[in-house]
């Protein structure tokens, strides 16, 4: 009898053991696998977001290069990148979700076998990723100076990445999108509905990549001018961008949370932290620029700007505010447009590399400004009359002309003020002029997390001031 | 494994050989005071776990085995007292109050009750009445300061969490809270908000950008079910419960019904209390100034006074300009208050309301602050019944609460049932079951955090001081429904800009939640022999929680409905064979066992996007656009087994040894099982011949134990997968996952050593307990954030090594003992010295939270929640920032520094240590006096040291809104007076860089340019978090046994109880130095707290 009950406990003891199978720890709600096309969107919408973000915790270019002001809290227009550590925002929506995704896009397409017209569409999506992986590169650049490129993106495989040369990176993203321009094949499709600039079109992508490679071209020109007419000529060879409507620009879906960025903080936020500046607004005044009341509204029938980097509050209620269309939630953000190739080819006729007919070029991108935002191609052709192209002081003129049009575009409006340096900006209260960011420091965190490669970078560039120049802006 | 099971089952079994007799013993205990019955008393065989309760009459029943010769009779409150049975069938016994029981009988690992001086390791009791008579929401908090090397930080919201951490934070990332345990079953104690972060979607309350405390869960469990309360402090009392209690395990004794056989016992209980905010522990703000930024607006008036200080138009239509409140400002940099300027004020801006252009003086408001608070109220209902026979028992409990709290539109109403039985089917075989049933409504929580949810937010950083508190209750709403804030655009915009109306807030864009819970468990009980007995359990947690968030149509932020739906379920699948046997001078107890457990937690997070359609309509589908779904599907389980032995020699030197052996899934399965064990001695100095005649020492005990706990991993943290973001059209957009999963985890691993010393004197009148002790935690698993360039931002690794060194004070004394009064004092003292050894690699820095420009980290060398950030310069009067050796100079060696224009010298360095999170010390005093049915109890709560960085610190002066900002400067004028007329702020004691004294005066006014944080360093917004608290007073009366005879009552009970009565000590001016944003690894910053909620109450607790 009792070894019966015994025997009944072993049993129940045994029973309870192999009845116990563990769970997978695998997460069943996020996959392990997804198509390509949806790393590729994601990785697209995240640049175009951070490139064209006012967030004051992510981009605050357009504060910077003073087409806008803050109203109340004025920490960023006085150019404090520490509180809200935006170095750090800015480095990391580049790398992680920009940058990431379109590598993880490619290491999907490649790992795929597939036959002739299968296989060339796969090419045209794995060159468009590098297209705009060479777009996320040079922001990076552009903003920082030396930045972790070649030991970057490697994931546990090196946690510490250390810095590379800015030059350097900027000759092998120039070599990788020639590569790119010259690989697409426009008799195949490629990412089709998931790409929301172009959906697939790989005519008009390869008229971006060589519009970029024109623009990498110029942006060195100062530094390396054989560099920069190699670029450039090759750029011109493979066609860049001959009509506004082929400018590569992204139309949000107007759907939370694809929404234009300014839409998303004035409207769906409630706030009015932004008002245009007198830097704006004053030389538009000055000029008789026909684009401003299709920028601004007015304030009781005038153009009034807020004062650049004031060490004060500015009421919104007392000055011009943005023209509607700028709210609108399917408002587009532009990446590289005609206007800006029609600049650029101005410009490299003046240097003599590559192209010719200065004054006409700087005619069309201003025309095709004008009746982007609105205008009609009359106000456009007495307003050139105006502000005539003239060689002798061609970088004041292409640089106050790019700098309005290239307005709400502040990461691409910041680095070509650096490298043209004009316009004149107005200095901030307590300010020098100097003190006006020529880059930003680097990310914050670098100090804890990369801080050997961070000391070294540091030095390598002269200090991580915001007075040192990224190698491109040599005046 | 399998094998191993038969193995220890049969070397267990195959020892039984032969069965004993038993007796029966009866018996009454009654009081020696007053010759009352005491009820609740345990009767335990000594050297065994043999034992029972005395029921309602204070009487009992035990079958004593053969060879049981000693009952131990023990009760807290009273001396422990062993009576040889000496053959008797029935032994009476009167027991005497004390101070402290000498041979206390304790609850331990598993709910084994095992007397105190056998242990070798820390065990502290308490009673149930310390937390019950309370009647705190989370009964948590109420364990603060009552038990040496447990540190309780409150949040004061209502119903929030209590972070609980023993014996200081011992894994960098994972969950460092002590586990519960309720007869015999783990209650998870998540903060749901914490818990969250499991799922790749919202972020979490605990960073302190907003959300809702919702409380740890273990507060589902009710007070007034609690019997005792067992805190095991170090690996080695824990060791048995495995990896999840290496936090240490709060034990729970529920009630259980008696074996009185007299039919039903009920008890009543039921008590009122009010609270009400302490105004100490707020925001202090300034009465001089009105609101604004500086002289940035409209009106043009040529008088310094006005000019520019308020937006100027003709609103009431006289011709004339008017004065109207810059209402677009959330700060209070405004015109100075003067009752000759009239001016339009916010709420005079409706054109529909009759009061439209009414202009009243500039000054400051009749009612502050403090008319926001409101008194709170909590009802508090328990019935218990209870009975049983010879066979069983039980006990049918439940309890009511109702709560409001001292933040409009809040409440929380609670309804709780358990019961508990027991029946003996024969002399061997048993069954007991328990279940808890509990249902938590809440409605309108606190918000917390940066966010405009958080009324707090805007009271202690963004606000004007000329609102009045009581015209915003009034006018929040208009007629249309719409909002009207005191911030709103323009005077003719009246949507809000930056902050809503706190009202609107309260009123309109509330939370409400609910959660029901079910924990319990079924076991079945065979004494297979009298020293051999059987168990096995099952153990259920399950519960189900929904919480729904809102904001109105109208708010500053964009309207929002959201729904989070969580279903949590852990069983648990125990079988122990317990062993408890005395051969001659040796007693040998112990166990083995198996436990299997199983958790599963699945949900569901849908949230509108863009918007609410219909206003005031809160279904997810009233969505602008799409609508956003986050599914979360959890399951992990272990397998273990382990075993516990234990021998005593002459019950004077006692060694116990344990090991348990854990199968985790949330570890590699190449790595996923790991083995710890623990060791013990308990050696009883006082029975060494020479100390044992020591007329004045009654006991004396050194003890001493290792132990090795091991931990696994966070679950899914071993394989990536990707993440999803918000669909583009049809298009689906799935991302890199930003943390970067390791295949190549290993366990975690805690060792610690412990060493104990226990002292009783004169006649247990002084007493004693010290601990001593060290822990190490290696091969932390940890999710270090790593440079953006890596391409993510954390990577989980194992690495690292945290120490904790500590020592434990409890001290009990009495003072003073007549025939009828006596007076007890006990003190818990305890400090623990944490350091971070070591992190991954050669990584020296792992960010734990950060805000704004301060980060809290765990740093190599530094105790773990190292503040850092920016700090002042110290310069010595030669000019040196430096000394010899090319240190900065600090506080200790050198004054702070300003620059040529008095504003302070920041350190070059972002990353300078400005500050600890963990206190130097924490004490306890608690101090009881009973008068014959009299006692009065009072708790001191102190804390020294412990650093805090205070966000409200940094915006309220930036801002303007506090008190200092509109003091006079030392040379007695008003410092917001323009620096040459004699205003202006200057730094104190402050130097030159070149070491003389400062004098360069700033100007106060504009922003904040004294106070403002970009001219400071983060040093200047740490404080130190000192404080000493009253933190609790009880007056209680038992009436007489005499006069309650003469009612139908069996017992009658009053108490005046009151808690956080007032803070006597701190350094924190604007806020409780205590207050945290919730439990959780996320301490050491302020962030829009609540000032401390102030109780007092009355209680009437009754046995019919």
């Amino acid at each position: 009898m009792k070894t019966i009950k015994y025997i009944s406990i072993v049993l129940i003891l045994i029973l309870g053991i192999s009845s116990c199978e563990l769970p997978d720890n695998v997460d069943p709600k996020n996959p392990v696998e997804v198509p390509a096309g949806t790393l590729f969107s994601n990785a697209e919408v995240a640049l175009v977001n951070q490139v064209n973000h006012m967030s004051v915790n992510r981009n605050i270019s357009r504060l910077i290069v003073q087409y806008w002001q803050e109203t109340t809290y004025f920490d960023e227009s006085r150019y404090n990148f520490q509180d809200r550590k935006i170095p750090d925002t800015y480095a990391l929506l580049l790398y992680r979700d920009a940058l990431m995704d379109f590598k993880e896009t490619k290491i999907s397409l490649n790992s795929q076998e597939l036959q002739l017209a299968q296989a060339t569409e796969r090419d045209n999506k794995v060159h468009i990723c590098s297209i705009l992986e060479v777009y996320a590169w040079h922001c990076i650049i552009d903003a920082f100076g030396d930045m972790p490129y070649s030991q970057a993106l490697l994931g546990a495989e090196n946690t510490t990445p250390a810095y590379d040369n800015d030059a350097d990176v900027y000759t092998d993203i120039i070599a990788r999108l020639k590569v790119a321009v010259a690989g697409l094949n426009a008799s195949e499709g490629s990412f089709g509905s998931a790409d929301f600039i172009y959906n697939g079109d790989v005519a008009l992508w390869k008229k971006f990549g060589a519009s970029l490679l024109l623009r990498l071209g110029m942006r060195i020109s100062d530094f390396d001018a054989t560099a920069a007419e190699s670029a450039v000529t090759t750029a011109i060879d493979a066609g860049v961008y001959g009509s506004q409507d082929e400018s590569g620009i992204l139309y949000y879906s107007g759907v939370t949370p694809h929404v234009n960025t300014i839409y998303d903080g004035f409207t769906i936020d409630g706030r009015k932290d932004y008002l245009p500046t007198t830097t704006l607004v004053d030389k538009m005044i000055e000029l008789g620029d026909p684009r401003l009341p299709l920028y601004l509204t007015e304030y009781e029938g005038e153009f009034i700007g807020a004062i650049p980097g004031l060490d004060g509050a500015q009421s919104y209620n007392n000055y011009s505010h943005f023209a509607p269309r700028f709210f609108e939630a399917s408002f587009e953000a532009i990446l590289i447009d005609y206007v800006e190739v029609e600049f650029l080819l101005a410009e490299a006729a003046e240097r003599g590399i590559g192209a010719t007919g200065a004054a006409d070029h700087y005619a069309n991108a201003i025309t095709a400004s004008v009746i982007y935002w609105g205008g009609d191609e009359t106000a456009a052709i007495d307003y050139i009359a105006t502000v005539p192209y003239a060689s002798a002081t061609w970088k004041e003129i292409l640089g106050t002309q790019k700098w309005l049009a290239l307005y709400n575009r502040g990461v691409e409006g910041w680095a070509e003020w650096r490298r043209l340096d004009f316009p004149i900006l107005n200095v901030p209260e307590g300010m020098v002029y100097g003190d006006i960011p020529c880059r930003m420091p680097y990310p914050y965190d670098e100090v804890a997390q990369n801080g050997a490669n961070y000391y070294a970078a540091s030095d390598a560039i002269g200090g991580d001031l915001t007075s040192t120049h990224v190698f491109w802006d040599v005046y | 494994m399998r094998k191993f099971t038969i193995l220890l089952a049969i070397i267990f079994l195959g020892g039984l050989q032969v069965a004993f007799a038993q007796t029966k013993i009866t018996g009454t205990i009654v009081d020696a005071d007053n010759g009352s019955t005491i009820p609740g008393v345990t009767v335990l065989v000594k050297g065994t776990t043999v034992g029972t309760t005395t029921d309602l009459d204070g009487s009992y029943e035990l079958l004593v085995p053969a060879d049981g010769n000693t009952l131990v009779f023990s009760f807290v409150g009273m001396v422990t007292q062993e009576v040889e049975i000496g053959g008797r069938g029935v032994i009476n016994i009167s027991m005497a109050q004390s101070a402290t029981a000498l041979d206390e009988v304790v609850v331990t690992a598993l709910g084994i009750s095992r007397e105190k001086k056998s242990l070798g390791y820390a065990v502290q009791e308490i009673s149930g009445d310390a937390v019950s008579e309370v009647r705190e929401t989370n009964f948590v908090q109420s364990l603060s300061g009552k038990v040496s090397g447990v540190h309780i930080r409150q949040s004061n919201t209502l119903g929030g969490s209590a972070n609980i951490l023993v014996r200081g934070t011992t894994s960098l990332t994972q969950n460092n809270q002590a586990l519960f345990v309720v007869d015999g079953v783990p209650i998870n104690n998540n903060n749901t908000n914490e818990d969250r972060s499991i799922a790749n979607s919202t972020a979490n309350q605990n960073d302190g950008w907003g959300g809702y405390d919702y409380g740890n869960t273990a507060m589902d469990i009710n007070p007034d079910d609690i019997e005792s309360i067992s805190v095991l402090k170090g690996a080695a009392a824990t060791a048995l419960y495995g990896s999840r209690a290496a936090n240490g395990v709060i034990l729970i004794t529920s009630k259980k019904g008696t074996k009185s056989g007299k039919g039903i016992g009920i008890t009543v209980s039921t008590g009122l209390v009010l609270s009400q905010a302490d105004m100490s522990t707020a925001p202090q703000h300034q009465n001089k100034y009105g609101g604004g930024y500086g002289p940035f607006y409209e009106s043009e008036t040529g008088d310094p006074a006005t000019d520019y200080y308020f937006f100027w138009t003709d609103l009431d239509g006289d011709g004339v300009k008017d004065f109207i409140t810059p209402t677009s400002e959330d700060a209070s940099w405004g015109a100075e208050f003067n009752p000759d300027v009239d001016v339009i004020h916010w709420d005079a801006l409706d054109p529909s309301k009759p009061n439209y252009a009414e202009k009243r003086p500039w000054v400051a408001p009749e009612n502050g602050l403090e008319y926001f608070f409101q008194t709170g109220l909590k009802w508090n209902t328990n019935i218990a019944f209870d009975g049983g026979n010879e066979n069983g028992s039980f006990r049918l409990s439940y309890t009511n609460s109702d709560e409001t709290g001292i933040v409009p539109n809040s409440s929380i109403k609670k309804n709780a049932v358990n019961l508990n039985a027991n029946y003996n089917f024969s002399d061997k075989f048993s069954v007991d079951a328990s279940m808890t049933y509990s249902n938590t409504k809440g409605k309108g929580r606190y918000g917390t955090g940066y966010n405009g949810l958080n009324v707090m937010q805007s009271f202690g950083q963004w606000f004007q001081t000329n609102v009045d508190f009581k015209r915003l209750e009034d006018n929040y709403l208009r007629d249309d429904g719409s909002q009207l804030s005191w911030n709103s655009g323009y005077y003719d915009d009246l949507h809000p800009i930056f902050f809503d109306n706190p009202y609107w807030v309260r009123n309109k864009s509330f939370e409400d939640d609910t959660r029901d819970r079910l924990f319990g468990f079924a076991g079945l009980n065979y004494e297979l022999t009298d020293w051999l007995t059987f168990t096995g359990r099952i153990s259920l947690d399950n519960y189900s929680e929904t919480q729904n968030e809102r904001v109105a149509v109208g708010s500053v932020d964009a309207s929002y409905f959201s729904s989070f739906t969580r279903n949590y379920n852990e069983l648990n699948t125990d079988l122990y064979l317990k062993f408890n046997k005395r051969v001659n001078d040796f007693s040998f107890n112990g166990m083995v066992g198996t436990n299997f457990r199983q958790n599963k937690i699945s949900m569901l997070l849908g949230q509108t996007v863009g918007g609410l359609v219909v206003p005031d309509f809160y279904a997810i589908s009233n969505s602008v656009s799409p609508v956003s779904v986050v599914e979360d599907l959890i399951e992990k389980g272990t397998n273990s087994v382990f075993g516990t032995f234990s021998v005593g020699y002459k019950d004077f030197v006692y060694l116990e040894i344990s090991d348990r052996y854990d199968v985790s899934s949330t570890l590699p399965i190449e790595n996923n099982s790991y083995n710890y064990y623990s060791g013990s001695l308990s050696f009883l100095l006082s029975e060494l011949g020479g100390l044992k005649d020591l007329s004045f020492l009654d006991f004396a005990k050194i003890r001493a134990n290792y132990a090795q706990v091991g931990n696994d991993a966070p679950v899914f943290s071993t394989i990536s997968t990707y993440s999803q973001g918000t669909s583009w059209g049809s298009n689906a957009l799935f991302s890199v996952n930003s943390t970067l999963q390791n295949a190549d985890l290993l366990p975690e691993r805690t060792t610690s050593i412990e060493l104990g010393l226990e002292m009783r004197f004169f006649d247990n009148r002084v007493n004693f307990d010290v601990a001593a002790y060290k822990s190490n935690t290696v091969d932390q698993i940890m999710p270090v954030l790593v440079a953006p360039s890596t391409g993510y931002t954390r990577m989980y690794f194992n690495g690292g090594e945290i120490e904790n060194k500590g020592l434990e004070v409890a001290l009990m004394t009495t003072p003073l003992k007549l025939s009828d009064f006596e007076w007890n004092i006990g003190i818990n003292w305890y400090t623990n010295k944490n350091e971070v050894l070591s992190l991954y690699d050669d990584v020296q820095n792992l960010l734990i939270f950060s805000a704004w420009d301060v980060t809290v980290n765990a740093t190599v060398g530094q105790p773990y929640g190292c503040i850092k950030g920016t700090n002042f310069v110290y310069t010595d009067e030669n000019g040196n920032t430096e000394d010899a050796d090319g240190n900065l100079l600090t506080e200790e060696n050198g004054s702070k520094t300003v620059d040529e224009s008095g504003y302070y010298l920041v350190s070059e360095s972002g990353e300078e240590i400005i500050g600890n999170i963990n206190p130097d010390w924490n004490m306890g005093i608690n101090s009881t006096m009973t008068y014959k049915g009299v006692r009065l109890n009072v708790l001191f709560d102190f804390q020294q040291g412990g650093d805090v960085y205070s966000v409200a610190t940094k915006y309220g002066q930036a801002t303007g809104v506090y008190e200092e900002t509109a003091e006079d400067n030392d040379l007695g004028n008003p410092m917001r007076d323009p620096v040459d007329e004699g205003g202006g702020y200057l730094y104190p004691e402050t130097v030159n860089a070149d070491g003389s004294p400062n004098t360069t005066y700033v100007p106060a006014y504009r922003w904040g340019r004294a106070f403002y944080y970009n001219n400071s360093p983060t040093a200047r917004y740490v404080f130190d978090a000192s404080y000493i608290k009253l933190r609790e007073v009880s007056l209680g009366y038992t009436l007489p046994k005499k006069v309650v005879d003469k009612t139908p009552f069996q017992n009658i009970t009053f108490s005046i109880i009151g808690r956080n009565l007032a803070v006597l000590f701190k350094n924190t001016k604007h806020f409780d130095p205590e207050a945290g944003l919730g439990s959780g690894n996320n301490q050491g910053i302020e962030q829009g707290s609540y000032p401390v909620a102030r109780t007092f109450g009355f209680n009437i607790k009754f046995g019919i």
